[in-house]
């Protein structure tokens, strides 16, 4: 089986004035379709890192990104956008929804990325009945017209859920989703999480602290100074 | 290509952010303030050049030599492109009242260095011949414009009919009926028939620019005067200074705009004042003096023919003048005042340009609030580009934001422009009925009412001009937003 994504070789630099810090070490990493990994690791182990440069917000300092077999690390910064608005969909720890719009229009936007104005307008109808589908999926059918302000930590991240799923990506990267959670609402949206993972067999890397969030993924990639200390799958583990 | 989310995400910005709302009111009150100032100017000069067009003939011959004789210009000047030409011929002099009812001396403390040359009488003579002027400029519009600038300032004026006389000698000196001119000698204590029956008018009238009425005294209609003047003459042993005068009485007002010429300016008959510096036509050796010669061209000349014409009459006369002498000209209105007019045209594009800066704030506000947003927005420029979408389209958002403050703010500022250059007179009206205060002093710079026009070209300038400023500013904070690395908006804090 081709893996969806395959990052090989991976380093990452930062430069703090004249000094190049290394925050990855050469990653080698490839998660195959309707596949769930965890990316387990301590704090500045690189896991945020790397999940930027999966999802294309950054470039690595050497190594190649493949998404389906196509190497992609070298491509216009505007070809990755389309790319990542594509293949990618992000949840992350604080959610990251735009306060000025509602539920619906937060999920809608992620719509709107891929299509110019004209093209948008004639499918408006189309895409708001998807956007509110996503949305009653998730459990917020009721909370369509709610502003972030107006709805609790669950409720966002159940938002950043659908907005991360409305374009229908092939990988969802997901960086401590339910880390800004009390215990009760993680479950309720890991469960969301997984249901919807298993319904469209996407591929699914979970950045996480939670030991026992990682056991319920296929595979566990250990990190720690940047490089990736052993990775196994749940049953090894 | 435009992708869906800039102009959404820029519109929820717009709706949701009043600070918006002061980039639109700064475009809109530059485009206000550029399109009624300037209104106001365009309108103030457009009326100083129809005065001034008013006051001066079509074209005119000048620069001649002093002895210059219009009987002979008459004949050079003759062509299919000329229809009338009247003569002209300008002497500086002194008015002096003939009447019992002196002035009043100065009041005590007063300065005697309260000087004032409409006061003391002194007035540039242009000695006209009634019979051809008219065909020249439009003297009845100066004789009803100036009896109603009298008539505005609280007198009692009539339009003087001196020109409607059937009489042609007696409409070629300018003279009243016998009945006013004896009643008038009368009242001034000068020499008199015992009976009206026996009395013939007989002293020239002139016509006294309106802006006099109110200094000279006395002022009104048939009230006669002493023009003074002197001229250097040969008397044979040498050149001596030769002082003339002679009675006439005031037949009249008239207001041709232009304030200068209505200040200064006296009419009166051309013979008159050719007898006055001794060119009477029955004087032996006398021509019919001239300084000048006021010319009306075929209407509908184009402006290279205009200029053929020009060029063609100069070099004709200047043919028939003396070997020494310098060179005569034949200037259109606008170079007759060509100074002036140019002086008002330079104001206009100075003030232009002072309002250009007016315009610049305003694109500062825009640029202000858009850098403020940029800065606010970080964090949504981070979660915008995790979710796809490219640089450009974030570099979009904040364009259009940019983009649509002007176009609003123009629009705005072209409606309110409009409506205020209408409402312009009655407002000022109502707040100096009410509050005495008026915004525009009309009487400062002697209009009927604050003129205004809106060129609609300086319009659609003024509003491009404020859309593209928008625009450009605009550019700087979408380019930095464009350029921001999506991982560190995202963590921004």
């Amino acid at each position: 089986m081709t893996a969806v994504l395959r990052a090989t070789g991976i380093t990452k630099n930062y430069a703090i004035g004249k000094r190049e810090i290394p925050v990855l070490r050469g990653v080698d990493l490839s998660i195959d379709p309707g596949e769930k990994v965890a990316l387990l690791g301590s704090s500045g182990a690189g896991k945020s890192t790397l999940l930027h440069l999966l999802g294309l917000l950054d470039a690595p300092t050497s190594g190649t990104i493949e998404y389906d077999g196509r190497e992609v690390q070298s491509l216009h910064v505007s070809e990755r956008a389309r790319l990542r608005h594509q293949q990618v969909g992000f949840v992350f720890q604080f959610y990251h929804l735009i306060p000025e719009l509602t539920a619906l229009q937060n999920v809608l936007l992620a719509r709107m990325m891929g299509s110019s104005v004209f093209q948008y307008w004639g499918n408006r109808k189309q895409a708001k009945q998807s956007a509110i589908a996503m949305l009653e999926h998730v459990g917020l059918g009721e909370r369509l017209n709610h502003r972030p302000s107006e709805l609790s930590g669950g409720e966002r991240q159940r938002v950043a859920i659908a907005r991360a799923l409305l374009a229908e990506p092939k990988v969802v990267l997901a960086d401590e989703p339910t880390g800004n959670l009390d215990s009760h609402t993680a479950k309720e949206v890991v469960d969301l999480m997984f249901t919807i993972q298993q319904e469209r067999q996407l591929a699914f890397l979970l950045v996480t602290h939670d030991e026992g969030l990682a056991q319920r993924c296929d595979r566990i990639i250990r990190m720690k100074d940047g490089c990736i200390l052993n990775e196994q799958t749940v049953e090894q583990a | 290509m435009i992708r869906a989310f800039s102009p959404f995400l820029a519109l929820r910005y717009l709706v949701t952010r009043r600070i918006n709302i002061l980039g639109v009111l700064g475009v809109a009150f530059a485009v206000w303030a550029m399109l009624v100032v300037d209104g106001v100017f365009t309108g103030f000069v457009r009326d100083i050049r129809t005065n001034v067009e008013n006051s001066a003939p079509p074209l005119l011959l000048t620069d001649l030599p002093h002895d210059s004789d219009f009987g002979e210009l008459r004949e050079v000047l003759a062509d299919d492109d000329v229809v009338a030409m009247a003569p002209r011929l300008r002497q500086y002099a002194m008015l002096q009242p003939v009447s019992h009812k002196r002035p009043q001396r100065l009041k005590r403390g007063s300065s005697e260095l309260d000087f004032d040359h409409t006061k003391n009488g002194f007035a540039m003579l242009l000695g006209i011949d009634p019979l051809l002027e008219p065909s020249v400029v439009d003297v009845d519009s100066w004789l009803q414009r100036g009896a109603a600038e009298v008539n505005r300032r609280n007198g009692n004026a009539q339009p003087s009919e001196v020109f409607a006389e059937p009489d042609e000698e007696r409409r070629a000196e300018l003279l009243l009926p016998d009945k006013v001119e004896w009643e008038a000698r009368i009242d001034a204590g000068m020499a008199y028939e015992k009976k009206l029956e026996d009395h013939t008018s007989s002293l020239p009238g002139i016509l006294l620019g309106w802006r006099r009425v109110f200094s000279l005294y006395p002022m009104g209609n048939g009230d006669p005067f002493e023009i003074v003047c002197a001229a250097f003459v040969d008397t044979g042993d040498g050149i001596a200074m030769r002082p003339y005068s002679k009675p006439v009485i005031c037949a009249g007002w008239f207001g041709s705009g232009n304030r200068m010429f209505d200040e200064a300016t006296v009419l009166l008959p051309i013979e008159t004042l050719r007898t006055m510096l001794g060119h009477d036509e029955m004087d032996p050796g006398s021509v019919q003096l001239v300084t000048d010669v006021a010319i009306r061209p075929r209407d509908g000349l184009t402006e290279s023919e205009l200029v053929a014409l020009q060029t063609r009459l100069q070099k004709r006369v200047q043919d028939v003048l003396p070997d020494d002498a310098k060179p005569c000209s034949v200037l259109t209105w606008q170079e007759q005042n060509i100074v002036y007019l140019r002086a008002v045209a330079q104001e206009h594009r100075m003030m232009q340009l002072v309002l250009m800066i007016v315009m610049l704030v305003s694109a500062f506000v825009i640029y202000a609030t858009l850098h403020m947003m940029v800065v606010q927005k970080i964090k949504d420029i981070g979660i915008v580009a995790a979710i796809g979408g490219s640089p450009n389209g974030i570099g979009s958002v904040f364009l259009l934001t940019g983009t649509v403050v002007g176009v609003i703010g123009s629009i705005l500022g072209v409606v309110l422009g409009y409506l205020s250059s209408i409402w312009l007179n009655p407002v000022n009206d109502w707040l100096y009925a009410t509050f005495e205060i008026e915004i525009f002093p009309r009487a400062l710079f002697d209009l009927q009412g604050v003129p205004c026009h809106l060129e609609p070209s300086w319009v659609v300038t003024v509003a491009i001009a404020a859309m593209l400023l928008a625009i450009v500013v605009a550019l700087i904070p979408a380019r930095k937003a464009s350029r921001m690395n999506p991982v560190t908006a995202l963590s921004f804090e």
